[in-house]
């Protein structure tokens, strides 16, 4: 049997296009340790995924996401 | 889509993000950029918002904070080369990244119509899914 598919919480929110300087959202779609959520997990389709994963790496580069969270320095 | 213009004199829309040494003044920020900027020869000139000091989610060789900038201009591709090597130079700038501007933050929502008709786009050609 065939799961229910998720609704994309990206295309709900009305987002076109992923933005990599808006960190509180992507900051929704990363795990506790920083990692990229998997889409299987987070229900994102695939043309936003593409640009999140995109987003989530400028924004790290950036220093608005860190590569590896909960780390004590 | 946006439709493709072809053109003669090819300038592109980019954006920057510069991240400025937060223990500077804010007036010399202000120059700094100014100066950087100006290196881009723009003809028109560029919508810069300024975020200000904000925290580094990791710290930076010795910073902790920046003063974050961001810029968006057109410009014809081959300024840019100087003008990434002179902020390579700049020991203002901690960070900086030039890329084409894509999308501003907070895109027009879709309307209820567009939603609806995306949805049942999305529900005919879902067969990949596990």
């Amino acid at each position: 049997m065939r799961r229910q598919k998720k609704p994309c919480p990206i295309t709900e929110a009305g987002i076109r296009y992923v933005d990599y300087k808006d960190d509180r959202l992507l900051a929704r779609f990363i795990t506790d340790y920083g990692k990229i959520l998997p889409s299987r997990l987070s229900g994102v389709d695939a043309r936003h995924q593409r640009q999140l994963s995109k987003a989530v790496k400028k924004a790290r580069y950036l220093a608005l996401l860190p590569y590896v969270k909960g780390q004590t320095a | 889509m946006a439709k493709l213009k072809i053109r003669r004199n090819p300038t592109r829309r980019y954006e920057a993000v510069y991240i400025f040494d937060s223990a500077l003044e804010d007036a010399t920020i202000a120059e700094k950029l100014e100066k950087l900027q100006g290196l881009l020869n723009l003809a028109e000139p560029a919508t810069i918002e300024h975020w200000g000091r904000r925290q580094l989610a990791y710290k930076i060789g010795r910073h902790e904070n920046g003063y974050y900038v961001i810029s968006n201009f057109t410009a014809a591709p081959a300024v840019l080369p100087e003008f990434e090597r002179a902020l390579k130079l700049e020991e203002s700038v901690v960070r900086y990244l030039v890329t084409l501007y894509e999308h501003e933050l907070g895109a027009p929502k879709l309307s209820d119509e567009e939603l609806a008709s995306r949805r049942r786009a999305s529900d005919d050609d879902d067969d990949d899914e596990e």
